[in-house]
């Protein structure tokens, strides 16, 4: 997967820079990716349209799974009232047949919207490692989710200099630029350079 | 990137705000002692609250008896009040899934109180039913499809009052989970701005590591997108299923094909009408005018207007068509409603409903915050009356003379009405305490024109 590659941790040298606004992060973000720099993550307070193909992220695939939650849904409500009404314990209410579909239809309704509620809310928090309680590692600047946008970029394998990536990212309009090196022993030192 | 500014919308955020002003300002009442309106509010909800306690137990102990209902009337308050709550929740729904899919970025303000005041509304929904089975201890597990084994019988699936129960504990639990994804990034910046340790251990665990990481705000967006996606049709389908409860009945009043969308539209008058009630004590109390502008409110006076037009339209229509039918029993249900014994509930339900919303044509109505108040108080004694009217005076005189009876309240039944507006406002008391009134994240991407 791309995305395990590009983390804060899988790179020795990380540049970050740290924006005031979303419209300069956003064409700052813009000009990197098309000079060629890995981009690691853009971390901001609110979701920044057009951030994400600036970037060059994929379309999430999450609604296949919430069609396969509705589905599930829909199934196991079709099981249960079938089961019930029709093989388990067959009664004549009212006059209706046994198996009086239309009068199921409602049931069948809401399990698949339930189903697809909780379905991709847990497939949501599982593709974006979300738990509670978990500690948010990545929190490079603590304004990063009141007021700030980082932009994380990989330099690793960057096919520009660092000099002229500082600068270019100032002249964009980065408040804050930091260079965080990651060392073995599972920490790392972060430098501001502007 | 290029910006199309439009001049001639009203912005709606007012006074230039800067994504830190937003984070301050909504994070005041989170990061401060609470004001004294708070306690004062606050106390008094929880001292109502009691009295829902205490008139519940005494129904538990001593049985439904202490209710006024009888062998015509059996649904009363309880039934009136369960239908008027979850009325009431369907305007938090509305907002953020309905008008998120129409792209109306005038809900960012209003979403987040609103959905708050959907989860409470139904929970307060929720008792009413659950009370009036009379043994509550069996009547919270008959409810769900257990096998005979349990003591009763498989539910049975033909029922509209079982549809009943999984429309609202699937709205119930639906709202909770989108309210609870719309807060997560809110979560997430007061645990950042956190001072104290408890408050950075208690908003780190609901953050859920929240980061602000665009990977994940991508994700979110399409989450956001398909639980709105899915919530339009589940918060129609909910007040459809209430009004199946009455239509699928063969009592006169009741027996008619114009419920569904007449209780959706019900519901959304009076769900608006509520948080036009809270929000306008909310914005002056937490000093949220910048957020929640006279342009939030206007707009909210519009959907009053229309909504409550619909519902005379529908109160109207159900006249004609009963007139029309040629049924002496549904011609005298109605006649019965406007001119019988429970005559001052009709005429209050259409002066409330049908003729105070019109006074919204104006644009005087729309933008004075007290009269909008007024009007909103008004709307909701209005839907409430509706509930009334549909429910008793249609049970009171049936087919047969012999069974007519009528219907008034015991102080238990009024106690239990007034101590669920106590849960509800303690409920939101503490939730206007500890979590963001307004979606911080929303807002912010609303803050320059360019958006």
């Amino acid at each position: 997967m791309n995305d395990k590659k590009l983390s804060l941790r899988n790179n020795k040298k990380v540049l970050f820079g740290i924006f005031e606004d979303g419209d300069s992060a956003l064409e700052a973000t813009q000009t990197v990716f098309n000079r060629g720099v890995n981009i690691i993550d853009c971390y901001s307070p609110y979701p920044i349209h057009g951030m994400e193909k600036a970037m060059g992220l994929k379309r999430s695939r999450l609604p296949i799974g919430a069609f396969v939650c509705a589905m599930t849904g829909l199934s196991l409500a079709i099981i249960l009232q079938a089961g019930i009404m029709y093989f388990d314990w067959p009664m004549i209410i009212g006059g209706k047949p046994y198996a009086g579909i239309p009068s199921w239809i409602p049931v069948m309704f809401e399990l698949s919207i339930l189903c697809t509620a909780f379905g991709i809310a847990i497939l949501f928090f599982a593709r974006s490692g979300m738990i509670h309680g978990k500690i948010a590692n990545e929190i490079i600047d603590p304004r990063q989710t009141s007021d700030r946008i980082v932009l994380a970029m990989s330099l690793d394998e960057a096919g520009i200099n660092t000099d002229e990536l500082v600068k270019l990212l100032s002249d964009k309009g980065a408040v804050e630029i930091r260079q965080r090196v990651n060392l073995d022993n599972n920490e790392f030192e972060d430098n501001v350079i502007k | 990137m290029s910006h199309n500014i439009t001049t001639i919308r009203p912005r709606l955020v007012t006074k230039d705000k800067s994504l830190a002003d937003v984070s301050n300002e909504i994070c005041r009442p989170i990061e401060n002692k609470p004001s004294t309106t708070w306690k004062i509010g606050f106390t008094l909800a929880v001292i109502f609250f009691g009295l829902l306690a205490f008139t519940l137990a005494l129904t538990t102990l001593v049985g439904i008896g202490t209710w006024g209902l009888n062998k015509s009337v059996q649904w009363g308050w309880d039934i009136t009040n369960f239908v008027w709550w979850i009325g009431i929740g369907h305007a938090g729904t509305l907002i953020s899934a309905i008008l998120l899919l129409f792209r109306q970025k005038w809900r960012m303000s209003i979403n987040r109180s609103a959905e708050a005041m959907t989860i409470f509304a139904v929970l307060c929904a929720a008792l009413f039913p659950l009370f009036h089975m009379g043994r509550v201890w069996v009547g919270a597990y008959w409810v769900f499809p257990l096998p005979n084994a349990f003591g009763s019988l498989w539910v049975n699936f033909n029922s509209p009052l079982l549809w009943d129960v999984f429309a609202v504990s699937t709205y119930f639990s639906v709202s909770l989970v989108f309210w609870y994804l719309g807060l997560i990034p809110d979560i997430a910046t007061i645990r950042d701005r956190a001072t104290t340790k408890g408050r950075k251990f208690w908003y780190n665990f609901f953050s859920m590591g929240w980061t602000g990481s665009t990977r994940t705000w991508n994700r979110y967006e399409v989450v956001s997108l398909i639980l709105a996606g899915i919530s339009t049709p589940l918060v129609l389908s909910v007040h459809t299923i209430v009004s199946f409860d009455f239509a699928t009945s063969v009592v006169p009043g009741w027996h008619t094909t114009i419920f569904p969308p007449y209780f959706v539209a019900g519901a959304i008058f009076s769900g608006f009408g509520m948080v036009c009630t809270l929000l306008i004590i909310a914005r002056k109390v937490l000093n949220y005018e910048d957020y929640i502008t006279i342009g939030h409110l206007e707009a909210m006076a519009k959907v009053l207007m229309l909504t409550g037009t619909l519902v005379g339209l529908a109160y109207i229509t159900e006249f004609f068509v009963a007139a029309y039918s040629g049924v002496e029993y549904e011609q005298y249900a109605f006649l019965n409603r406007a001119t019988g014994p429970y005559w001052w509930a009709y005429w209050s339900m259409m002066t409330c409903n049908l003729v105070a919303p019109q006074f919204f044509w104006m644009k005087w109505a729309r933008t004075t915050p007290w009269f909008i108040f007024f009007l909103s108080i008004v709307v909701n004694v209005g839907m409430w009356f509706e509930r009334f009217v549909i429910i008793v005076t249609s049970l009171h005189r049936e087919y047969l003379p012999s069974g007519w009876a009528l219907y008034s309240p015991t102080w238990v039944e009024i106690g239990i009405y007034l101590g669920t507006f106590g849960m509800f406002f303690t409920f939101f008391f503490l939730f206007a305490k500890f979590l963001p009134v307004i979606n911080m994240a929303e807002i912010k991407t609303i803050l320059k024109d360019s958006e």
